[in-house]
């Protein structure tokens, strides 16, 4: 039977007096939260605790007596033993440490049902039906700022105790900070020694910001009120517009900012630790995402940037589209020495041609407007990084998007083309796919069905390697081109759920996340109990990342390596990335 | 203790196991094996039935001979094609006309097709050729001249082992493919769109339609069907001779040997066969029951 007495370390040097704290339920152990020294009226002291019980929410008792005699006074032993009386408890302690020693004595006092007492002392540790007792001294004002991890997912009921005994003891000294208040330099009827703040003096510009924030936030919601009442116009509902907006990657992040804005500009404070960390985590990502975007824009409109970027699209769009041209007559050619269908690959190559032809013309249309709709649009990157990275994005799917058109076409033929031969070898060899039983099996075939199945398979089959070429070609095109967006959403995806508020609490503050505590013997002299120092293990970086990432839109890739092969091979069109929609938390 | 063991006690062995005897589980008596018959339902061949039968496998391999022949005339310009298309027409006339005559004697039951529906099949057949005999002629421009004869000569090779020599009428799929997909590998290599669809005709009536004509000859006419293959036969040597003298060798060895040597063989192996059938063997069902139907 060991009792564990949670001791904090201001209290070592305290004055004779009562200690303050609570048992812990269901282990036998207790925290002690304060020392409330001499003189004092019991009645005001138990008035005082069930004021703190009342405000706190927590189960304060008086554990017990402290005496920590001066040089020049007589030890108190027995009026200490006297105290029990007066504050009738199950256990009482009394602690007691000489002036130069290091250790504690403590001595238990159970009182049994028929209200005798019954007294053992700790003497040494191996002497085994004696009660054992360790001090474990603790930081006080660390534990109540730390959160132990890993925390209850959703709004845990306050009144449900936790099954660990550490986590009662963080959640109970957390928890006690209106007792806190107290400050030794007030006139009041009781004195008390505990963790002391500062004084709000100190932290007056905190203090300014949490006045100044309710109008902000209020100012921010009516803002975020009117845009949502300009999105929801009928207007915009219309179909184009809106498959247009679901696709377009400026208007996902504009529709996430909005969300998070309204996370942020409730009134009401953060309920709970994870809460609390999503503000933070999104006003501080949202911070750095606007100063990137300051820092870019400064660099754009200085020395005259935007010109020379207008100036460089157009020739830029010329060169891809002549690249393209030129692959187009190799292939048409004889590429690689392959064996092509010479008419085949006419046709399509002109097809083709005809097709950048058009984009081309388009491009030099819109060319005058470029330099406008950039100088405008360059405006938009002070709302952040990731817009400047969605609207490169957006811009490199336009500018691309012939090379999409073609990666349609080519695959569609080809997909046709795989079908095709596949039906007309089920016939070559007299089977036929059954649709019913999902299988293949044996079929008649009348003649004229032979002849005509006979002649399309062979066409078919000869001209598989034109169609194939042309497919393969503009399939890695597209994939380059996916590649390189999906490298810019997943970064936009990296600075929008990065935690970057966690980490910097992590680094600077590495007690308020705490992963699990660890022990070590401060004194361990016999005659005395022992006294273990207890610190906070902070938490891991990945864990920190893994807990407290911002869920986003995540753009992971839909299919497997084995999946996309066979997606590519039979011909269907892909879609390497998806999107998670946002769940709403 | 076998069938030559010592005399057994009085009670003779029944051959029952649900009875306790005083005999071990695998004991026999000297009727062991009584019940076991040789060769039953052996056919005893006659060498010239079996030859005339064989003489069907000779003709299509000489059918095969003359379609090469053919294409050999074609593309060395000695055939023009449009002798080849009028010829063809005729003849499918000539066979389409003795087909009616040979099946009209004979009341065939169920649905007999309708002159409309043949000349519908032969629209289908023709129109499909013409269109497509522009693209089919270039389909083996890039391939090289050794490919197209082995993918040839490998898809008559198929068709010759998968044609339903049995029943030749409704055409096997395997057999009839390969035979197409063979012409059109020879035919994209002649030097015009007319030679291509020339050839292709020729290749529907040697493949598709003259099978149908040797069924009903080979049911209503068997003495002229055998006249037919030998006329076949002397056919494809006179023809396959005349363009090359090796060729027209190899094609009466191989006939020899499939019409006259193998035939041989198989009378010769015949007297060594030697199945045993017994109670042992699985039960076959030789009752109609067709009677419970309906």
């Amino acid at each position: 039977m060991v009792l564990k007495i949670f001791f904090p370390q201001c209290c070592n040097r305290a004055e004779s007096g009562l200690l303050v704290g609570r048992w812990i339920s269901g282990h036998d152990s207790a925290v002690v939260l304060a020392v409330i020294h001499y003189p004092f009226i019991p009645g005001q002291v138990k008035q005082y605790i069930q004021q703190m019980q009342a405000q706190s929410g927590v189960e304060l008792t008086v554990l017990g007596s402290w005496s920590l005699p001066k040089e020049g006074q007589e030890s108190m032993e027995s009026f200490l033993r006297d105290l029990s009386t007066i504050f009738p408890q199950q256990r009482w302690l009394q602690v007691s440490r000489q002036m130069g020693k290091m250790g504690f004595i403590c001595e238990v006092v159970n009182r049994n049902q028929n209200g005798q007492e019954t007294q053992q002392e700790a003497k040494k540790q191996n002497e085994e039906e004696e009660e054992k007792v360790i001090f474990v001294h603790y930081e006080q004002r660390k534990v109540m700022l730390s959160q132990l991890h890993p925390t209850e997912s959703g709004d845990p009921d306050p009144n449900t105790e936790p099954s660990s005994e550490l986590k009662q003891v963080f959640q109970t000294v957390a928890r006690s900070q209106p007792l806190f208040f107290l400050d030794r330099y007030d006139d009041g009827p009781l004195k008390s020694t505990h963790w002391q703040s500062e004084g709000r003096e100190a932290s007056i510009i905190v203090e300014l910001l949490k006045q100044a924030s309710v109008p902000l936030c209020m100012l921010i919601s009516w803002l975020l009120a009117l845009w949502t009442w300009i999105c929801n116009i009928r207007i915009f509902s219309l179909y184009p517009l809106r498959f247009l907006s679901s696709k377009l990657s400026t208007c996902v992040q504009i529709s996430y900012r909005t969300e998070h804005m309204r996370t942020l500009s409730s009134p009401k404070p953060a309920a709970g630790h994870k809460q609390f960390m999503r503000k933070g985590n999104i006003l501080v990502s949202f911070l750095v995402d606007v100063g990137l975007g300051i820092l870019l824009m400064s660099w754009l409109y200085r020395d005259d940037h935007i010109a020379t970027l207008a100036n460089m699209l157009m020739p830029a769009a010329d060169h891809v589209a002549k690249e393209l041209e030129e692959l187009l007559q190799w292939l048409m050619g004889a590429p690689a020495g392959l064996k092509m269908n010479r008419a085949l690959d006419q046709v399509l190559g002109r097809f083709f041609l005809y097709h950048i032809h058009l984009w081309i013309s388009y491009i030099h249309l819109m060319s005058p407007f470029i330099e406008g709709i950039l100088w405008y649009g360059g405006l938009s990157v002070c709302l952040g990084l990731t817009f400047a990275l969605s609207l490169l994005s957006d811009m490199v799917a336009l500018l691309t998007f012939h090379i999409y058109c073609f990666y349609v076409y080519g695959a569609r033929l080809y997909c046709l083309k795989i079908y095709g031969l596949s039906s007309l070898w089920r016939l070559f060899r007299g089977k036929k796919w059954n649709v019913l039983r999902q299988r293949v099996d044996s079929c008649s075939y009348d003649v004229d069905q032979l002849f005509i199945g006979t002649l399309l398979f062979t066409i078919l089959l000869f001209l598989l390697p034109t169609t194939a070429l042309y497919y393969l070609v503009f399939t890695l095109l597209r994939l380059v081109v996916v590649l390189f967006q999906g490298i810019l959403h997943l970064s936009v995806d990296f600075i929008n759920s990065f935690p970057l508020f966690a980490m910097g609490l992590r680094i600077f503050r590495p007690y308020r996340l705490a992963e699990g505590v660890k022990f070590q013997v401060l004194c361990d002299e016999p005659g005395t109990a022992l006294h273990l120092l207890m610190e906070i293990n902070p938490l891991k970086c990945s864990t920190v990342v893994q807990t407290y990432r911002t869920p986003t839109y995540s753009c992971y890739p839909r299919d497997s390596w084995a999946a996309l092969v066979k997606k590519l091979f039979v011909g269907e069109l892909i879609y390497p990335w998806r999107h998670k929609s946002t769940k709403a938390d | 203790m076998g069938p030559d063991g010592a005399p057994g006690p009085a009670v003779p062995w029944r051959k029952v196991l649900w009875e306790r005897q005083p005999f071990p589980d695998n004991y026999v008596d000297q009727r062991f094996l009584e019940e076991l018959r040789r060769n039953e339902g052996i056919r005893q061949y006659r060498y010239w039935a079996v030859v005339k039968e064989a003489g069907f496998v000779g003709q299509q391999l000489s059918c095969v001979a003359i379609f090469i022949t053919l294409w050999l005339y074609m593309e060395q310009s000695l055939l023009p094609p449009e002798t080849l298309l009028w010829s063809s027409l005729i003849c499918a006339l000539l066979g389409y006309g003795l087909h009616q005559a040979l099946t009209s004697r004979v009341e065939s039951c169920g649905e007999p097709r309708t002159h409309l529906a043949d000349l519908q099949s032969a629209a289908i057949f023709l129109s499909f050729t013409f269109g497509f005999s522009p693209v089919l002629k270039t389909l083996t421009e890039s391939v090289s001249t050794d490919t197209v004869y082995a993918m040839s000569a490998l898809m008559l090779l198929a068709h010759l082992v998968s044609f339903p020599y049995a029943q030749p009428s409704p055409p096997g799929s395997l057999s009839l493919n390969a035979a197409l997909f063979a012409s059109v590998c020879l035919a994209s290599r002649l030097p015009g769109a007319l030679h291509t669809f020339a050839m292709l005709s020729c290749a529907l009536l040697v493949f598709a339609l003259w099978p149908c004509l040797l069924q009903t000859l080979r049911e209503n006419a068997p003495v002229h069907f055998t006249g037919v293959c030998m006329g076949v036969c002397i056919g494809g040597i006179v023809g396959l001779g005349s363009q090359t003298l090796g060729g027209a060798v190899l094609l009466t060895l191989a006939l020899a040997s499939v019409t006259l040597l193998c035939p041989f063989l198989l009378v010769r192996l015949q007297r060594h066969k030697d199945n045993i059938h017994g109670p042992w063997d699985e039960a076959e069902i030789r009752e109609d029951l067709s009677r419970f139907l309906h």
